[in-house]
């Protein structure tokens, strides 16, 4: 059987995801939703691997909404996880502080040039070279470890949401 | 007398640290919280400074027992690395001692190699 091609980021896989969540941006929450994704990944789907990928994508996007997100009362996360049967997708959406903004563009733009090992590897050159700079090897690390590929979207009132798409 | 085992362990809540003499530093648990640093650079600066002072040829660090980090804790392990590498006198080699089974080992472990092969060791178990 010939492996699905993976879906436009923009393309919905499934009419109703599987997983749908709103919370306010708050660490504390980071580890339980992450072990969460675990436990459903593991028993929806029936593989560690996929499980432990999940657990990546999961607690590295979560930790970027919730250091980045703006202060405002509207700034709730929301984190869904949809399959199509061959694709899994997980997408969080979040309302940035404004200055981070372009940050993540540039990030998100940088990591399109390499392939994720190559990616992974000049994170770890960077963080290297700049030892009193942030890691910055979280977005890198999503795709490499994930086996995902990542997009950012727009949206209106300022959110993003950013999505991470790969195999089952 | 060794500085290395006398290096005062940190406090940390969500991972275990025990310090074995003559050069083993081993971590249980998991690394989440957000600024891991705060807990353990000072810890991991100090073994390397210990180690130094020991003239140890090699540093023994087990993570295999780490199921889970975030990646603020892989840095700390990229800028233990990175101490070892820039190190312009008598260097040890720094050995991390891992888990096949633990996927965040497998990759970032693979990658710090490239950053510092010459200083670096990996060795599996289980």
């Amino acid at each position: 059987m010939e492996a699905a091609e993976s879906p436009p980021s923009s393309q919905k896989l499934a009419p109703h995801p599987l997983v749908l969540m709103r919370f306010r941006p708050a660490w504390a929450y980071i580890d339980g939703i992450r072990e969460f994704g675990r436990f459903f990944c593991q028993t929806t789907f029936g593989t560690r691997e996929l499980a432990d990928r999940a657990c990546v994508v999961l607690q590295e996007t979560l930790e970027n909404a919730v250091k980045y997100s703006s202060s405002s009362p509207d700034s709730e996360l929301e984190l869904s996880i949809e399959s199509d049967g061959s694709n899994i997708e997980f997408s969080v959406s979040s309302l940035p502080d404004a200055s981070h903004l372009d940050q993540l563009r540039a990030e998100m733009n940088g990591l399109k040039t390499l392939d994720p090992e190559q990616a992974y590897l000049a994170a770890f050159i960077r963080a290297s070279n700049e030892p009193e700079s942030s890691a910055r090897l979280g977005l890198a690390r999503i795709r490499y470890e994930g086996g995902v590929e990542l997009s950012m979207q727009e949206e209106s009132g300022g959110r993003i949401r950013i999505t991470a798409t790969g195999k089952l | 007398m060794s500085q290395f085992t006398d290096v005062q362990v940190p406090r940390a809540e969500t991972v275990s640290i025990v310090l074995t003499a003559p050069n083993q530093v081993k971590l249980s648990g998991t690394l989440t919280q957000k600024d891991p640093a705060q807990d353990l650079a000072g810890f991991f600066k100090a073994l390397h400074n210990a180690a130094l002072a020991d003239k140890l040829s090699e540093v023994r660090a087990d993570v295999s027992g780490l199921t889970f980090v975030n990646s603020s804790a892989i840095r700390l392990f990229v800028d233990w690395a990175t101490w070892v590498k820039n190190e312009r006198g008598e260097r040890y080699t720094l050995r991390f001692v891992t888990s096949r089974n633990v996927t965040w080992q497998k990759t970032s472990f693979m990658a710090l190699m490239s950053l510092a092969k010459e200083v670096l060791a990996v060795e599996h178990v289980t």
